[in-house]
């Protein structure tokens, strides 16, 4: 086991240069200079051309890649040219935002997601399994800024039951502050024993957690709801009906059993189709997460800023892959074999 | 169950109490909320260019104060209670307010004056160049300080500009840029920088020394929230959670406006939107050709239908509010007059075509509209939409210029020459004449008006005149509309009035009050 996970992470390793390799040629590759977007109003030509060389975007671009990657190795991010702070240090600061946020959304789609399928599954064709069904397609569907804008319409607009957007209360960082030790809010609020912030953070979470549930549980209903109707075709199950074995324990425990390779590989996928989603969830209630980083990061051709969050997804998505397969490991005996 | 029972009791008790316990929290100071696009950078005084200026200029103060087009005076007293040129504008004194103070408690002085100016100088950032003339700045007193200038500088306009005339600490100034980016800021404004959490709020904080003294009514605090999305900034409003909003969409502001509990005000802006015509590229290198272009503008239909009665049709250049400027004759959208001057220029008919580059919203519906027109007579206009890094790029290059690039333009400081010198003077390279206009007569006018804004105002202003009306002979750019100014805020906030000025893009909380 543990030489595969080695081979796995040197694998990881050279993913990761080629990630980093594209994302640099790309960003590089397009039209327009980020130093002049950086200078304010009017810059002028001598201020440019100082910025320029400051940056190190004077030089040939095979030297400001080996210049970059010798810096990374050192640990060395280098500046975001649009907020002047080192990338590392804004990444870090909204990498808890952004997983505080996919990781919940990710918890409520399983915890909903496999229950409904199984349910649809075992009663094919009720109402149950075409609520289910219906409900998936249209949460698909759904355009993300429209469905987010539409759940800020009703309960904010409307009922005025949740906040709008942001993370927390402005009043609460002001007047009843908490240290921010793990950058999850829930977790930090708990820690600090500050209930009233707490509360304001579970708010703040639930529409766009909302969101995020709703575009992707579909995914993984129909996919449990499809393999458990396989599985549940199988004689082995057949079998088991006719010794009486109680309903429950058929579907989640045998059945389920059997479709958890197919599972887990549709939940990793969507943990990084979550990440991916969460751009836009992050821009519409104001976030202060990663992908909101991203998209006015791209806008303004802050290559630094760009490079460090894309190493941070790239780097996140392919460990969840790698957890992903050695899970597999764990729930199928006849891997470990191989 | 024991500690089931517990979780619930607590949720409860959190749900009947964090209600009672915002409310208290508003109760005890009297805040405003704001919520704004931009999320600020750069809290540098000296290096701050663009819209950080809305929160620093609560923070920091300048000599003096620009006060709106129809004032009685120019000029009102700011750091500086008095103030007069010598020597053609060369040399300029300035009498100091007694009695000021920085957030820190120092004094606020002449040598505090020179640290800062000197400080604003030497880091070249920003809008530092505005300074660029100056040769010395003295302590005469400690309540008088003398700026002595190698041409004739308008001190008194740059002096009172946004951008690079800020006073800071000299306690801020010796801890340096990293320590101002950090962010820091000692000024001597109403408000004190309180927390800021980069990308979600910052706070501003009632400094009790302030030396304008405070009123009942006045905010003790302001809470800038980040909020990125327009339609959200919207429903912040509506609902009174926000009692300020910046860039609301012009389409909205009209159904805004007739909400009962909200304000919104307009003034004339500083700020025209343009599209600047190539002089060198084919076909339009043809001035008549260009004229043509002008006239096929529907300047009614984008200043109603786009800008929703947001902006006017402009009377010159510049927009008709700020000192210099002239009302020339400008082209109207008359399709017969485009078509005889298309005809007149000599450019074949199979080659009446023209690329369009701007950047996305108001322009790029204008560029939609004018193609429309275009084709009208026969013109066959190529969009290129894009971002404005990547057009910028292009525009500056002829081999990849567009005959027509989109263009807004505001001054860094009270000045015609901002427009003019920077849009219009031949430049090599080229930075923003993006028209790749150049014109020796023209070029001589701007720099003998310039040199003779701050000790002749009424010939520099004549020159400028001149100069704008060359320019619109040459029809070097379709000036399209003279913007508004806009401030949307909650009906029970007063003062709104004193922050519309085209000078100043913040909107000083200072003079609001509920």
């Amino acid at each position: 086991m543990a030489k595969y996970i080695a081979q796995r992470l040197i694998v990881m390793f050279f993913i990761l240069l080629g990630v980093l390799t594209i994302t640099f040629v790309l960003s590089r590759a397009l039209p327009g200079s980020p130093v002049e977007m950086m200078l304010g109003n009017h810059p002028t030509a001598e201020q440019i051309a100082v910025e320029r060389e400051k940056l190190g975007l004077d030089k040939p671009l095979p030297i400001q890649y080996f210049n970059y990657i010798g810096d990374l190795l050192q640990g060395d991010f280098g500046n975001s040219l649009r907020t002047g702070r080192p990338v590392m240090e804004e990444v870090v600061r909204r990498v808890g935002a952004t997983f505080e946020l996919t990781l919940l959304a990710m918890f409520w789609v399983v915890v909903l997601g496999v229950p409904i399928g199984v349910i649809s599954a075992a009663r094919q064709n009720s109402v149950v399994d075409n609520v289910a069904r219906a409900g998936s397609i249209a949460g698909t569907a759904f355009p993300v800024f429209i469905l987010a804008m539409g759940l800020q319409l009703l309960f904010y607009g409307k009922l005025n039951w949740l906040p709008l957007q942001g993370r927390i209360d402005a009043s609460i960082l002001l007047d009843s502050p908490f240290e921010r030790v793990t950058g999850f809010y829930l977790i930090d609020t708990l820690l600090a024993g500050n209930f009233v912030a707490l509360w304001s953070a579970i708010k703040h979470l639930t529409l766009p957690v909302l969101t995020l549930v709703i575009v992707t549980l579909a995914t993984v209903t129909r996919i449990t709801r499809n393999m458990m109707v396989e599985v549940l075709s199988e004689e082995y199950i057949r079998t088991a009906i006719s010794y009486g074995v109680p309903k429950w324990r058929i579907h989640y425990a045998y059945a389920l059993k059997a479709t958890m390779i197919p599972l887990l590989t549709v939940v990793g996928l969507t943990f990084g189709y979550l990440l991916g989603g969460a751009v836009v969830v992050e821009f519409v209630f104001d976030w202060p997460g990663l992908g909101g980083f991203v998209v006015f990061s791209i806008a303004q051709n802050d290559f630094p800023a760009v490079m460090g969050a894309t190493l941070v997804l790239a780097t996140t998505y392919l460990s969840i892959n790698l957890i992903v397969d050695l899970l597999y490991h764990l729930v199928d005996p006849r891997l470990r074999v191989q | 169950m024991n500690f089931k029972r517990t979780l619930m009791a607590g949720l409860m008790a959190l749900s009947i109490t964090a209600p009672l316990t915002s409310g208290l929290v508003c109760a005890a100071t009297n805040t405003l909320v704001v919520a704004d696009r931009a999320s600020f950078k750069d809290w540098d005084p000296a290096s701050a260019f663009s819209e950080e200026v809305r929160v620093l200029g609560n923070i920091y103060e300048t000599l003096l104060v620009y006060n709106a087009p129809g004032s009685a005076e120019e000029f009102s007293p700011g750091l500086a209670t008095s103030w007069e040129s010598s020597d053609s504008g060369k040399t300029w004194t300035f009498k100091l307010r007694h009695g000021v103070k920085f957030h820190d408690g120092s004094a606020f002085d002449a040598a505090a004056v020179k640290k800062s100016i000197d400080y604003v100088k030497a880091l070249k950032q920003g809008a530092a160049y505005v300074w660029k003339a100056l040769d010395s700045v003295e302590v005469v007193a400690d309540d008088t300080v003398v700026l002595k200038f190698q041409n004739p500088t308008p001190a008194n306009l740059i002096a009172a500009g946004q951008y690079a005339a800020y006073i800071i600490a000299p306690a801020a100034v010796d801890k340096g840029h990293d320590w101002m980016m950090a962010p820091n800021a000692i000024g001597t404004g109403p408000y004190k920088l309180g927390q800021v959490e980069q990308g979600q709020q910052v706070v501003l904080e009632r400094f009790d020394g302030y030396w304008g003294g405070w009123k009942e009514g006045q905010f003790d605090r302001v809470i800038v929230k980040v909020v990125s999305e327009a339609s959200t900034r919207t429903q912040m409003i509506k609902n009174g959670e926000a009692g300020v909003a910046w860039d609301i969409p012009l389409d909205q502001l009209k159904v805004l406006g007739e909400n009962p509990a909200i304000k919104v005000s307009t003034a004339p802006s500083w700020k025209n939107f343009q599209f600047l015509i190539n002089t060198q590229k084919y076909p339009t290198d043809n001035v008549a050709f260009r004229q043509a272009l002008q006239y096929l503008w529907d300047y009614e239909g984008v200043t109603d239908d786009i800008l929703h009665g947001y902006g006017s049709v402009p009377k010159g250049p510049l927009p008709s509010s700020i000192w210099g400027h002239a009302s020339v004759p400008m082209a109207s959208y008359d399709l017969e007059k485009a078509r005889q001057l298309l005809e007149a220029s000599g450019v074949p008919k199979q080659d009446w075509k023209v690329s369009m580059q701007y950047i996305s919203g108001v322009y790029a519906n204008a560029a939609e509209l004018f193609q429309a027109t275009a084709s009208q007579v026969g013109v066959e206009v190529e969009l290129r939409p894009g971002e404005w890094g990547v057009i910028w790029d292009k525009a500056k290059k002829l081999d990849t210029a567009p005959n027509l690039q989109s263009m807004a333009w505001w001054p860094t400081y009270p000045t015609p020459s901002d427009w003019l010198f920077s849009e219009f003077h031949t430049e090599k390279p080229t930075l923003f004449n993006l028209s790749h206009y150049s014109n020796p007569g023209f070029d001589q006018l701007i720099e003998e008006a310039v040199a003779l804004e701050g000790s002749d105002r009424a010939q520099s202003t004549k020159k400028y005149q001149q100069a704008q009306e060359l320019l619109a002979k040459d029809a070097p750019a379709i000036w399209y509309a003279d913007v508004q100014q806009i401030r949307v805020s909650r009906k029970d906030i007063k003062g709104m009035e004193k922050s519309l000025n085209p000078a100043y893009e913040a909107i000083l909380y200072y003079n609001l009050n509920r």
